[in-house]
């Protein structure tokens, strides 16, 4: 009997090991995985018939009493696993709180949660896709908080609108509204929120940029390329433009925005007219100006109250975030706790310029016009008149005579209400914070994004959007790290080892 | 009866650490986590310095940028928990083996279900030493982790969960070993089978084809792994606690009950 135990227990070990090993249910292991345990029950059968040392009524009556014990405290077990898969209270305490979702996802699901249930789109969860066991934790969180259907399934489970994508994409979660599908890539909160917010979006705000004055290259995706802004553009629902130039004399009837992103060389008059025309008539711009941009674009600027000096911001306070950190890249605190742009940046969320010139909201072109501040330097910073000089690290630094321990603005919004609709511009004195390189970088995304929201009307969609997990590289040295391991991996084992030396001589005298 | 419990506590806790199987196991445990977290450490930190140097990366991501799956969770802190996972599996039963079994050996048990020692009091002593002896486990082998997480500032927090989890895992396989050892006087008996109950319990995803959805999702719920992944990411959730707690009630009834069916022989 024992041998028949042992027998069984082997074959159903060796199966589950070949199991594991492989991920494979091979002829092997369904010839183990069937004898071994069908050895083991007739082992239990041929024991249990075998059971002696109860033959009095007394022990007969304690074995039936352990055994009930054994079998209540069983069920009772299973009652609480039961009643427990159902709570999904939990506590996230990951650095960067990577389960939590994030302020842009609730409003999201708040939104998504006003619509009629036909409206409402659906996430389809592929639990053998690759890294399906990565992403269960943040769909739980979405089946927590999201009034969305949840469907965890296998692919080839897939409904007939959803096959068309598993056919192209290898994907883990598909998003879906009726027969509308769209695959979330990799899937990241922002990437599956993006995909709910493109399926719900009630309009599509047309967003033109400028281009053939020097503009930012939206079509790079070299690290000072704007392919990513563009990217996140379109994630939020939008439709992205490139058009204008030279060759327009008018802003097309369908803009909803208008960027203009660092420009290198002067618009054409006609252009700089058709734009203050089309400002006045209720529209919206948004102006990425770097340091060094001598544009008219400024002088346009300046008609609408905002006051753009030249020179180049810097800070004593160098960023430790870039690796070629100078005092110009300024690592950025301080908001405008009132304005819808920045109401929800507090000093805990952080944007990185890595060189920009200051925006003063100076005059109201008109009384009712409103113009505020949106984004400040710190205390410590000042403004170096010549940005080359400035660059090369041959700057004049602070003037002792000049004004200190003053915040200067980085950014300013204005609003205008005229006869034919409120026109409201952005103006940040940075181009670069957008770029590949750092547009995903801390909260630069949010400053950017929430202002073409603002501008959009669509101050709904204003907020934080969830961040990616931090790479963090371990900061100490190897000597350092080695230091710690020798003490700690072989000096304390050491001593552990030698205390049971001490017991087994003890023992042993 | 509290001080009965703590002088029988007392008693296996020296004998425990009377002899040098104790300090071998807590030897080999600590020395096997912190050489495997080293080694995670360094393999991050070389495939960061790879995708962040020019010209390095291989891959289809662009050069100089870390694809969002190379993180602390995926690189360090899920594969460390693994290596612990199967650690704490290889060295409990060492532990457990004897605990009971060799009282019924050498025939001590008879002169201790003597006593006027209640059953339970005697089990709650025995599986309380063990589930001392295995938070001294992990909270030596913590230290190296802890201080280059706390050193390095990669989330201290996180780790804290993950030994939870650890935790929660090694006291139930403790009351699983325990409750085997309490069924048999052989210690090799009750080492294989403290081995294989855990091991057999670990994941059923291997029926997924013979069975119904509903069926695998039952299963599913019963297995360890998938209620020990979690604490590993950073995530602490009361339905593992519940499941983990519930294995550990279940291995020290059984052995209450084996104990008292050997006193009522």
């Amino acid at each position: 009997m024992i041998f028949l135990a042992a027998a069984g227990l082997v074959m159903l070990l060796s199966g589950l090991a070949s199991y594991y090993t492989t991920q494979q249910i091979s002829a092997f292991a369904v010839a183990n995985l069937v004898a071994g345990p069908l050895a083991l029950v007739a082992a239990g059968v041929v024991q249990t018939r075998r059971v002696s040392g109860f033959s009095g009524a007394l022990s007969r009556r304690v074995l039936l009493r352990q055994t009930a014990l054994v079998g209540v405290v069983a069920a009772a077990v299973v009652v609480s696993n039961v009643l427990a898969s159902g709570w999904t209270a939990s506590l996230d305490l990951t650095a960067d709180r990577q389960y939590t979702l994030a302020d842009q996802t609730l409003g999201v699901c708040a939104q998504i949660g006003k619509l009629p249930e036909a409206r409402r789109p659906s996430l389809l969860f592929f639990e053998d896709a690759l890294i399906a066991k990565e992403v269960r934790l943040r769909i739980a969180g979405y089946e927590a908080h999201c009034p969305i259907e949840t469907r965890t399934l296998r692919e080839a489970q897939a409904p007939p609108e959803a096959r068309p994508i598993l056919s192209e994409f290898e994907t883990t979660v598909i998003a879906c509204l009726g027969s509308r599908c769209e695959a979330v890539g990799y899937p990241s909160e922002g990437n599956i929120t993006n995909a709910l917010l493109r399926l719900t979006r009630a309009s599509t705000p047309v967003v033109y940029f400028m281009l053939g004055h020097g503009e930012v290259n939206l079509s790079s995706e070299a690290d000072h390329g704007f392919s990513a802004l563009a990217g996140a553009l379109r994630d939020e629902g939008m439709d992205v433009r490139g058009i204008l130039g030279p060759a327009r004399e008018e802003v097309p009837a369908d803009a909803d925005v208008l960027i203009v992103a660092a420009p290198e060389r002067d618009l054409l008059p006609d252009e700089i007219e058709s734009i203050d025309a089309w400002l006045e008539a209720g529209g919206r711009m948004l102006a990425l100006l770097e340091p060094e941009t001598a544009s008219n674009l400024v002088e346009l600027l300046g008609r609408w109250g905002f006051d753009l000096p030249p020179g180049v911001v810097a800070d004593e306070r160098v960023s430790p975030l870039l690796v070629d950190a100078t005092p110009l890249s300024l690592l950025l605190n301080q908001f405008n706790g009132w304005h819808p742009i920045t109401r929800k940046l507090s000093h805990r969320h952080m944007v990185l310029l890595p060189s920009a010139r200051p925006v003063f909201a100076a005059r109201k072109p008109m009384p009712d016009d409103r113009l505020e501040a949106l984004l400040f330097t710190h205390k410590t910073a000042w403004l170096e008149r010549d940005p080359a000089a400035a660059r090369s690290g041959h700057g004049a630094g602070p003037d002792p005579a000049g004004p200190r321990g003053v915040p200067l603005p980085l950014a300013a919004a204005g609003r205008y209400p005229r006869e034919h609709g409120e026109a409201r511009i952005v103006v940040i004195g940075d181009a670069d914070f957008a770029s590949n390189r750092l547009l995903h970088t801390l909260y630069n995304p949010d400053l950017l994004l929430n202002s073409v929201l603002w501008l959009a009307e669509d101050e709904e969609q204003i907020a934080l959007r969830p961040k990616g997990p931090t790479p963090d590289q371990d900061p100490l040295t190897i000597q350092q790290t080695l230091a710690y391991f020798y003490f700690l991996a072989f000096a304390l084992p050491e001593a552990l080892l030698l205390l049971g030396i001490h017991a087994w001589y003890r023992q042993r005298g | 009866m509290r001080r009965r419990i703590a002088a029988l506590f007392m008693k296996e806790l020296r004998s425990l650490f009377a002899s040098p199987i104790a300090y071998v196991v807590l030897t080999a445990f600590v020395s096997l986590s912190a050489v495997y977290f080293f080694q995670h450490l360094i393999s991050y930190n070389q495939l960061l310095f790879a995708f962040q140097s020019e010209g390095l990366a291989t891959t289809d991501f662009d050069q100089g940028t870390v694809p969002l799956q190379i993180n602390t969770l995926n690189e360090l802190f899920m594969p460390f928990a693994g290596d612990l996972h199967l650690f704490l599996l290889a060295v409990i039963p060492l532990i457990t083996m004897r605990v009971f079994a060799e009282e019924r050996a050498t025939g001590t048990d008879e002169l201790l279900l003597t006593t006027p020692l209640r059953t339970w009091e005697l089990a709650l002593a025995k599986h309380a030493t063990t589930y001392l002896f295995v938070m001294l486990l992990l909270g030596v082998s913590a230290i190296y982790p802890a201080v280059i997480i706390s050193k390095s500032q990669l989330g201290m927090a996180h780790l804290g969960a993950l030994y939870l989890g650890q935790l929660a895992y090694g006291v139930a396989i403790a009351a699983i070993g325990l409750a085997c050892s309490s069924l048999t006087r052989s210690q090799v008996v009750a080492a294989i089978v403290a081995y294989a109950v855990p091991f057999i319990l670990l994941d059923f995803a291997w029926l997924d084809p013979v069975l119904t959805e509903s069926a695998a999702g039952i299963l599913s719920g019963a297995a360890i792994q998938p209620h020990l992944d979690n604490f590993a990411r950073g995530v602490l959730e009361f339905r593992h606690a519940v499941y983990f707690g519930g294995l550990t009630v279940l291995g020290f009834t059984v052995s209450v009950a084996s104990l008292e069916l050997v006193r009522a022989r």
